[in-house]
């Protein structure tokens, strides 16, 4: 079992918080996660809300690279899209903050979690740059039909760290490289699996046991 | 209750639905399953991302810089490409899977979803928003063809234990397109009731029967309420249409088109997700 802070943490989070007393008493993390449907609405709504967020910033980032509504001001397209994104990124927020609540150290040792953060962090720090460095020239191209280079590289930026979190998300749940399992070295190091709740476990170690036996 | 689902209507396929994984393509994607879900995913973002600018346009709200026409003119193409994303995936997918969607109530709703959607947004949806909100007589033909279509897909979802939870995302959605497209006083007497409803609905589902096992009394429950919101959500949504709109420029009928054709796609998507937690 993991000592250091950030999974005690994260195990606290996961069993203690919310636990009353007795045997069959469960934190509120575990009460989320074998609630009848609660889990089941909160992870069909992440995936819905993808439908307005990422449906919509597609269409912002087709706009800067000119691949639709050449003839609209990118700002109108900005100004009237960009709020129905941002509604649907606070519900994706919301509901995956309450996700990681209901398994914080399955998704702490996850390879497909750990990656899917930091294209989400790639793609809020290519919104930072956007907004602070690209769209200051913004007045002098705002209506052209095809915006320059810098910003087409934010929009393709844009468009290939959120097709990545989607991909890398819907991953998850498989457990092709899942702690406690026979994985690759790198697989366990990335993971940090030797802290998780199943451990880590060599697949060349299993090899070595198998060739023993033959 | 009978179990809806497509063995119901297709007794006999059951040998040919279980020999699909067998076929080609299947046998080749099913060991890439996860990739062949992404490119699911991705092409529904990019149908719903049209759709709603598409459709909220015909209702009044997003680029109405724009008139409905020229939102269409450069959203259609890749709406289209959404479509054929999810099709095309969904078909590999679905053969590779094919069994578990022959028992499945929710891939009834999806497929009813799917029809009433392209019958919508290619009969009704679109042309009108060509047209700059006029609904010919073909729209309406197509708008009632596939509103059935979906209804009746609705019905479906509405027929599991509890409700099948899927149907919440349906109204949920349809809850966050009234929020947007009411106005001033009527959008704060919505919203208010929306969320008394909301309190007493928990009330009586944790409080009153604790039990969640209590099926006999949470399932009627359950009903009661599904009701209570889709009469005050669509309730709000008719007044909007009718009374309380100030842009009288696009007609109801219009309108009404553009919500339905939102919330097929919604409905399509929800029952998607449903099918693994039957």
């Amino acid at each position: 079992m993991g000592d250091s802070l950030i999974n005690q943490f994260l195990t606290w989070l996961q069993h203690g918080l919310g636990k009353g007393s007795g045997d069959a008493a469960q934190s509120w993390s575990e009460a989320l996660l074998g609630s009848l449907n609660f889990w089941g609405i909160l992870e069909g709504t992440h995936l819905l809300a993808l439908m307005l967020f990422a449906g919509t910033i597609f269409v912002v980032d087709l706009r800067l690279l000119g691949a639709t509504f050449r003839k609209t001001p990118v700002s109108v397209v900005s100004d009237r899209v960009l709020p129905l994104t941002i509604a649907g990124f606070l519900i994706l927020l919301a509901t995956g903050l309450a996700l990681f609540y209901a398994k914080p150290m399955f998704y702490y040792h996850n390879l497909w979690f750990r990656a899917k953060m930091i294209f989400l962090v790639l793609a809020m720090i290519n919104i930072a740059v956007f907004h602070s460095q690209v769209q200051r020239g913004q007045s002098a191209w705002d209506n052209a039909p095809t915006p320059p280079g810098a910003a087409r590289t934010s929009a393709i930026i844009s468009l290939v760290s959120w097709f990545l979190v989607i991909g890398l998300g819907r991953f998850i749940p498989y457990d092709w490289f899942e702690c406690g399992k026979p994985i690759p070295h790198w697989a366990n190091v990335l993971q940090d699996c030797k802290t998780s709740e199943k451990g880590a476990y060599e697949k060349s170690a299993q090899i070595a046991i198998k060739g023993a036996r033959s | 209750m009978t179990k809806i689902n497509f063995e119901l209507f297709f007794p006999a396929l059951r040998p040919w639905v279980m020999n699909l994984v067998n076929v080609w393509p299947a046998y080749i994607v099913k060991p890439q399953y996860a990739n062949w879900e992404v490119l699911h995913i991705v092409s529904l973002t990019l149908l719903g991302g049209t759709a709603i600018l598409m459709n909220l346009r015909l209702i009044g709200r997003g680029i109405t810089e724009e008139p409905p026409s020229e939102i269409y003119r450069n959203l259609r193409r890749w709406q289209d490409l959404g479509i054929v994303g999810i099709v095309v995936s969904g078909v590999l997918i679905g053969m590779a899977n094919a069994e578990k969607l022959y028992d499945s109530t929710a891939f009834v709703v999806k497929m009813c979803a799917l029809a009433g959607g392209v019958v919508l947004t290619y009969g009704a949806s679109r042309p009108v928003a060509r047209a700059d909100g006029a609904v010919s007589t073909s729209a309406k033909l197509w708008f009632v063809v596939g509103g059935l279509i979906w209804l009746a897909g609705l019905l479906v979802f509405a027929t599991g234990t509890l409700i099948n939870v899927g149907l919440y995302h349906v109204i949920t959605a349809a809850a966050l397109i009234v929020l947007i497209a009411a106005q001033a006083r009527l959008r704060w007497i919505y919203l208010i009731g929306l969320l008394v409803i909301v309190a007493v609905h928990q009330w009586v589902t944790h409080v009153t029967y604790g039990d969640p096992f209590d099926l006999k009394h949470l399932d009627p429950v359950n009903k009661v309420f599904t009701w209570i919101y889709v009469v005050w959500i669509a309730g709000a949504a008719l007044t909007q249409t009718y009374v309380a709109a100030r842009n009288k420029a696009t007609p109801a009928l219009a309108k009404l088109i553009a919500w339905s054709t939102i919330l097929v796609w919604v409905t399509g998507a929800a029952a998607g997700r449903w099918i693994a937690f039957e």
